[in-house]
């Protein structure tokens, strides 16, 4: 595929929309076109960030955020791919457990809440437990399928230089060429993660989603879009380090 | 067959009978080969060339007979390796890791791999592509890697399946080469699969025919023909053209509906 611009171009293109998305909303509401209670003026969000950081709210409410994500991220994608990986390559634990994973698979990470604060109460450990159910869903299929498509031939050359156990196959074969789907499902539970983490926190646990919940009962939307930068920025810094790291793993890729 | 009490053979196939489901589709086949001989089997395509292949090394059951591969217990080797047609390196390991496939689980240390997996690697002149990946090199190159990773483990038996069919014509002629030189400096015996009848005549010291696999019955071994041509050169020898023409016979009389069994 060609590209009809070049980088720089792009970049300015992009840039250029974004500015003139903000400059329309400040204008809209400096004309009186946007009620002011509703939406806050976009030029008054970095003082009300400065202002998050300088009480301290903003590192107490992203770390304990951060805390949720990475558990129920971490504990979500470990055991979503060994189970995904489990399936893929143990016909007898794939079937017995087919019916089971299409019954909880439609169920959304929302829907445990009731569960999730009944055994573990109003805890980080009940965020957690939301964010990894839907990032288990994810690198589960993501790791079922990218087993399930590795070429058997390379199985038969494992077999024929005696690499013929299920460990030396494991880990010499079915991992390293399932590793760019197991990869990508990774960097969608990452994603996946942050849209369940504020949602997870709604219902009282101190974090983003907390503080969000609380500025809006005040009407203070300067606040709410300050933590909506938030997750935005710290999604694309994650996705950018997960990007380095993917790069590195599969340097040999064509 | 007499042959079949050679006290040297490396490896024995007796009565193997093949096939899937329980039915057969190949019966019958007796195979004795000595240190360092070259057998090339050919025949028409499904006729079970390379299901007789796995058979003989044991990657697929027989439905019947037994086939042994005799191998004292040398340490850091395997009793035989094989070339597949693709080459079938593994895209996330560098050419020098991909040699050493064969050689890990066999208690040597990793400085002892490397050094096994160069010298191969040198034998078949890719000595320098050592830490490259093999979607870098071209499809000779990579059969080239095949051949060594084939060879690293000292293999008492070299099975090779197809391995030039899906090269173009001037690097199978290259590889067909080098494969001739290569012989000299192993005591592999070589199983060789190949559809190419000027292929099996140039490279064998003898050559079983399959076919006779009409109307549904299995197919069988329908000769086993002695090349008897020197190593070098042998395309030059007036006999080659001969050679080819018998087995093309024996093939073509083989899968003829009306010939008698």
């Amino acid at each position: 595929m060609t590209e009809p611009f070049s980088r720089l171009r792009r970049t300015a293109l992009g840039a250029f929309g974004l500015t003139l998305f903000v400059a329309l909303w400040e204008l809209s509401l400096r004309l009186g076109l946007l009620p002011g209670n509703l939406v806050p003026l976009p030029s008054s969000i970095p003082a009300v960030f400065m202002a998050e950081i300088g009480d301290g709210i903003w590192w107490e409410v992203v770390s304990s955020s951060l805390t949720h994500y990475a558990v129920g991220v971490g504990v979500g994608s470990v055991l979503g791919i060994a189970a995904g990986v489990a399936a893929a390559l143990l016909p007898v634990f794939n079937a017995t457990h087919a019916w089971l994973a299409r019954l909880l698979r439609p169920i959304p990470p929302l829907a445990w809440i009731p569960f999730a604060i009944i055994w573990f109460g109003i805890t980080p450990g009940a965020a957690a437990f939301i964010i990894s159910i839907g990032v288990f869903w994810i690198n589960y299929f993501a790791s079922y399928s990218a087993v399930r498509a590795v070429d058997p031939g390379f199985d038969e050359v494992a077999r024929a230089f005696g690499q013929q156990r299920f460990a030396a196959r494991l880990t010499k074969v079915s991992l390293p060429a399932a590793a760019p789907g197991i990869l990508g499902g990774l960097r969608a539970g990452l994603g996946q993660g942050w849209m369940t983490v504020v949602a997870a926190e709604l219902f009282g646990i101190p974090g983003i989603g907390q503080r969000m919940m609380e500025a809006s009962g005040l009407l203070a939307t300067d606040i709410v879009v300050v933590y909506m930068l938030t997750i935005a920025g710290l999604y694309a810094l994650f996705d950018l380090i997960f990007l380095r790291l993917q790069g590195r793993l599969l340097r040999w890729t064509p | 067959m007499d042959s079949l009490t050679l006290p040297k053979a490396v490896l024995e196939a007796r009565d193997l009978s093949l096939g899937f489901a329980g039915r057969p589709v190949l019966e019958g086949v007796d195979l004795a080969l000595a240190s360092q001989e070259f057998v090339a089997i050919v025949g028409a395509s499904g006729v079970g060339k390379s299901t007789l292949l796995r058979a003989l090394c044991g990657l697929l059951p027989p439905l019947a007979g037994t086939t042994r591969i005799r191998h004292e217990t040398v340490a850091g080797t395997r009793p035989w390796s094989m070339v597949f047609q693709a080459p079938r390196l593994f895209p996330w390991r560098r050419i020098a890791a991909n040699v050493e496939l064969g050689l890990e689980g066999l208690g040597l240390s990793r400085a002892e791999r490397r050094r096994r997996a160069l010298a191969p690697l040198a034998l078949v002149g890719l000595n320098d592509m050592a830490m490259r990946w093999p979607s870098t090199l071209s499809g000779g190159q990579q059969q080239r890697v095949g051949i060594a990773r084939a060879l690293a483990v000292e293999p008492r038996v070299l099975f090779m399946d197809e391995p030039f069919s899906a090269l173009d014509a001037i690097t199978r002629r290259r590889l067909q080469g080098e494969l001739i030189e290569l012989r000299q400096r192993t005591d592999a015996a070589i199983v060789f699969v190949t559809h190419d009848i000027d292929e099996a005549v140039l490279l064998a010291d003898r050559i079983m025919v399959l076919g006779g696999h009409d109307a549904g019955a299995p197919a069988r071994v329908i000769a086993t023909l002695e090349v008897n041509l020197p190593m070098q050169d042998r395309r030059d020898t007036p006999a080659f053209a001969e050679r080819v023409q018998r087995v093309e016979a024996l093939i073509g009389a083989g899968t003829e509906p009306s010939e008698d069994p």
